[in-house]
C-alpha cells in the first residue's frame, strides 16, 4: 500500500487516541499504557461488565467509534480475533487516521488465521485505511505520550526512529537505549505481521521525517525484497541505518546445480545486501544501542587510532586486545606527548605509553584535564577512550567525582575534541557502575559498559563514515 | 545459433540444463570472455575441428544429462595431434555412455588449450527474497571447499564490482602473490558488470556459473560455464 504521509503524521501525532477492547483481565494494560497520551484518550468497549473498570482510570468509555465526539487519529484493537473485522469496519465508518492491531492469532497461527488475515487486509485496502499489524505493538510516540508498554517514557522524545518486526525488541530497544546511554526514540513502530503495511512502507516514512535522524530495525524477513532493498538504499543515502537480522534462514540443504547456487546462503545474502544497500549490521540489541548512541554522541569519525587511557596496568593490556580484535590501532604517541608527560607524570606504578596506565595521576581533575587534553591534541590519535574503574572510583568521595565528570563532561562538548568516550568497567560493582554511567551518560557523555561494546560500536561507526566518504 | 534460439531449443527438448557449447554461446553474447568451444558430431568433425582451433586441445562430452562432467570420465586435457584427438573421442563417449546410459550425447566441445592462470569462479543464483545474486570467489574447481567468495545483489555499481573482489580473503593471491603475475582486476571488474547488466535482462536464467575462469595479467578466459534455465 503506498504510504499516505498525512495519514501516518496523524497517526505518529494523534490528538485522539481510542483503545479497543480493554479489559480487566490483563488489568486494562493497554489503557494503562495511552493514560500519558497528551490528546484525549477513549475506550471502546461493549463489555457491561468491563466498563466501571474503564471508567475508574478516568477513561470515557463508548459503545462504538461512531460515538467518540472528535475525529479517532489513532485506534490500538485489542480484541479476540474473531471480532477484528466488526471493529475494523468501525474504524474505518469513523474515519479514523490509522489502525494498529495487538490481536493475534493470525497468518501466524492457523488455516483461520491466514484466511482472517486476508480478511482485514482486504477491507483495509479497500479503504486505503492503514493497518499496523496485526500481532504487533502498534506505534511509540514519547512526544504525543502513546506507548506500547508501561516501562516507556514519555514527554520528551529523541533523535532515533525504530521499526521492529518484533513486539519485545520494539519495546525493549526503547527502554535500553535510554537507560544504558540516555538517548530516546523519536517513534517507534512494531509492525508484527505487516498484513497491509510493511517494513519498507515505515523505512519510507521515517528516510523523510525530519525528526528521525538515525533509524534501527529489527528484521526478520521481508515479503518483497526487491522493494525493501530499494527502500534501504533510499534511507541509507540519507541517513544511517542499522539492521539487527534476526532467525537464521536457513531453508535446508538447497539442491542446486551450481556452484554459486550451493554457496548463497540466505544469511549470506542479508549480509551482502545490508552491506550493499549501505547500512549498518548489528546482531545483538547491545550492538544496537551501543552503535546507535556512538553515532549520537560522536558524530562523524575519521580513523582507526586510539588514545586510551585505564586507571590499571592488566586493563591497559586487555583493552588494546579488545581494540585489535576490531581492527582498530593502539599506535605509539608522538615525542611530543611523550615529553609532555614526562614534565609531570608520576610513573610510581603507572605509565605514559599508550595505553595511558594513569594509576595514581587520577588525583585531581586539573591533571585529568590535562592528560585528555594531551592524548586528544597527540597527531598519531584519531578518538579518545578513558576508562573509569568503578572499584577505584569508589574509593573518592560523591563531591570530588562529581568535579571529575564535569572535567569529562567539559572535555567531550569542547569544539576542539576528537571523538571520546569513557568505558566503566564495573568488575564486582555492577549497582555502582549502573550508577556512574547514569551520572555520565545524563551530562551527555557515552560511557560503554565494556571494553569490547566499546570496540565494535566504535568500528562500526568508523566504518560507516568511512563508506560514506568513499562513496 | 542467437542465445534467445538456444533457450527457445531447450524448452523444445524440455531440458532446463544447458550445454557448455550452448551456455558459452550465451555468455559469448553477453561480452564475456569465453574460450572458443565448439560441438564436433562424431570423431572425424573432434580431428577436423582440433586443426582448426589448433593444438593442444581440451575435449568435453556435451549431454544435458551429464552435471559433472569430470566425474564420468568425461574430460581430456592436453591432446597434442589428431590421433590423441581420435582416441580421446571414442573414450569419452564410452565413458560417459558407461555411466549414465540414458543419457543424450550430443557429442564432444573441442577447444584450445588455455594457458593456465589463476582460477576463479563468476556465478549467479537467485534468492527467494531479493532476486539474481552475483557470486566472486577464488579457487575455481575447489569454490566449494574453500568458500571464499562475495556476494552483490544484481545490479552491480562499479563500487559493488570493486568492493567484491577485494572482500576475499585470498584477494592478495590476485594481487600477484609471491611473484606471480597480478590478476586484471578492472577485466575482472568489467565481467561482473556485464554479467550484473545480462542476467537482469535474462530472467529465464535461474543459475549460472563461469568456472573455472583463467585470469590472467590481461585479459580472462572462462574455460568452463553451466547454465541452468528457470522451469518453462
Amino acid at each position: 500500500m503506498p504510504i499516505d504521509r498525512q495519514r501516518f503524521d496523524r497517526i505518529f501525532n494523534p490528538k485522539t487516541v481510542v483503545v479497543v477492547g480493554a479489559k480487566k483481565a490483563t488489568n486494562y494494560s493497554w489503557l494503562r499504557n495511552m493514560l500519558t497520551v497528551k490528546g484525549k484518550l477513549y475506550s471502546v468497549q461493549l463489555d457491561e461488565n468491563e466498563i466501571p473498570g474503564i471508567e475508574d482510570l478516568g477513561v470515557t468509555n463508548y459503545k462504538s467509534m461512531a460515538e467518540v465526539p472528535e475525529p479517532i487519529d489513532y485506534v490500538l484493537v485489542a480484541v479476540p480475533r474473531n471480532v477484528t473485522p466488526i471493529i475494523l469496519a468501525d474504524a474505518i465508518k469513523a474515519n479514523a487516521g490509522g489502525v494498529a492491531m495487538f490481536t493475534s492469532g493470525f497468518a501466524e497461527t492457523d488455516d483461520d488465521g491466514r484466511a482472517l488475515q486476508e480478511k482485514v487486509r482486504g477491507m483495509a485496502l479497500e479503504a486505503g485505511m492503514p493497518l499496523i499489524g496485526p500481532n504487533c505493538m502498534g506505534i511509540f510516540s514519547p512526544a504525543a505520550g502513546v506507548r506500547q508498554n508501561e516501562d516507556q517514557y514519555h514527554g520528551e522524545s529523541g533523535p532515533v526512529g525504530f521499526i521492529g518486526q518484533s513486539g519485545t525488541h520494539t519495546v525493549y530497544t526503547s527502554t535500553t537505549l535510554n537507560v544504558v546511554h540516555g538517548i530516546k526514540l523519536a517513534k517507534s513502530v512494531s509492525f508484527g505481521n505487516a498484513a497491509v503495511l510493511e517494513a519498507a512502507d515505515y523505512l519510507d516514512y521515517f528516510a523523510a521525517d525530519p525528526a528521525v535522524e538515525i533509524i534501527g530495525m529489527y528484521i526478520e524477513g521481508v515479503k518483497d525484497g526487491r522493494r525493501f532493498v530499494r527502500s534501504l538504499r533510499e534511507a541509507a543515502a540519507k541517513k544511517p541505518v542499522l539492521i539487527w537480522k534476526g532467525g537464521q534462514t536457513e531453508q535446508g540443504a538447497r539442491a542446486a546445480a551450481s556452484h554459486t547456487a550451493s554457496l548463497a546462503a540466505p544469511q549470506a545474502i542479508w549480509d551482502t545486501m545490508i552491506r550493499q544497500a549501505g547500512a549498518i549490521r548489528v546482531d545483538s540489541l547491545d550492538e544496537l544501542v551501543d552503535t546507535t548512541a556512538a553515532l549520537v554522541r560522536l558524530g562523524e569519525v575519521h580513523g582507526g587510532n586510539g588514545g586510551l587511557m585505564c586507571m590499571t596496568g592488566g586493563e591497559s593490556v586487555v583493552i588494546t586486545d579488545a581494540f585489535g580484535k576490531q581492527g582498530l590501532n593502539v599506535p605509539r604517541l608522538t615525542q611530543k606527548s611523550y615529553d609532555e608527560f614526562a614534565t609531570f607524570f608520576n610513573v610510581i606504578g603507572g605509565s605514559y605509553q599508550n595505553p595511558l596506565d594513569v594509576s595514581y595521576n587520577f588525583g585531581s581533575p586539573d591533571v585529568l584535564r590535562r592528560l585528555m587534553r594531551i592524548m586528544n591534541d597527540d597527531d598519531n590519535v584519531d578518538f579518545v577512550g578513558l576508562e573509569m574503574f568503578v572499584s577505584t572510583m569508589r574509593m573518592t568521595s560523591e563531591k570530588k567525582n562529581a568535579t571529575f565528570h564535569e572535567a569529562i563532561a567539559e572535555h567531550a562538548a569542547a569544539p576542539s575534541s576528537k571523538p571520546f568516550f569513557t568505558l566503566v568497567t564495573a568488575t564486582s560493582a555492577e549497582r555502582e557502575a549502573v550508577d556512574l554511567r547514569r551520572q555520565l551518560t545524563e551530562k551527555g557523555i557515552l560511557a560503554f559498559p565494556s571494553f569490547q561494546r566499546a570496540a565494535v560500536a566504535y568500528r562500526k561507526v568508523r566504518d560507516y563514515w568511512q563508506a560514506k566518504r568513499d562513496a | 545459433m542467437s542465445g534467445n534460439a538456444i533457450v527457445e531449443a531447450a524448452r523444445k527438448e524440455g531440458r532446463t540444463l544447458l550445454t557448455e557449447v550452448e551456455a558459452k554461446q550465451m555468455l559469448k553474447e553477453a561480452g564475456l570472455d569465453v574460450t572458443d568451444t565448439r560441438l564436433a558430431k562424431d570423431k572425424a568433425g573432434a580431428v577436423a575441428l582440433a586443426g582448426e582451433l589448433g593444438y593442444p586441445v581440451v575435449l568435453k562430452i556435451v549431454s544435458p544429462d551429464i552435471v559433472h562432467k569430470s566425474d564420468v570420465g568425461g574430460v581430456k586435457l592436453g591432446l597434442a595431434d589428431a590421433d590423441a584427438v581420435g582416441a580421446a573421442y571414442d573414450e569419452i563417449v564410452a565413458a560417459a555412455k558407461a555411466a549414465v546410459p540414458s543419457a543424450n550425447v550430443h557429442g564432444v566441445s573441442v577447444q584450445a588449450m588455455a594457458a593456465p592462470g589463476t582460477e576463479i569462479i563468476l556465478g549467479m543464483s537467485k534468492d527467494p527474497q531479493f532476486g539474481p545474486v552475483l557470486m566472486f570467489g577464488l579457487g575455481g574447481v575447489l569454490v566449494e571447499v574453500l568458500k571464499d567468495v562475495a556476494f552483490r545483489i544484481v545490479p552491480l555499481t562499479e563500487r559493488d564490482a570493486k568492493q567484491m573482489v577485494r572482500e576475499i580473503k585470498g584477494f592478495p593471491v590476485l594481487e600477484g602473490y609471491r611473484g606471480q603475475d597480478p590478476a586484471d582486476l578492472a577485466g575482472i571488474e568489467a565481467a561482473l558488470l556485464k554479467l550484473s547488466e545480462y542476467v537482469e535482462g535474462h530472467e529465464e536464467i535461474k543459475e549460472l556459473d563461469l568456472n573455472p575462469v583463467f585470469a590472467y595479467k590481461d585479459g580472462l578466459a572462462a574455460v568452463d560455464a553451466r547454465i541452468v534455465l528457470e522451469d518453462a
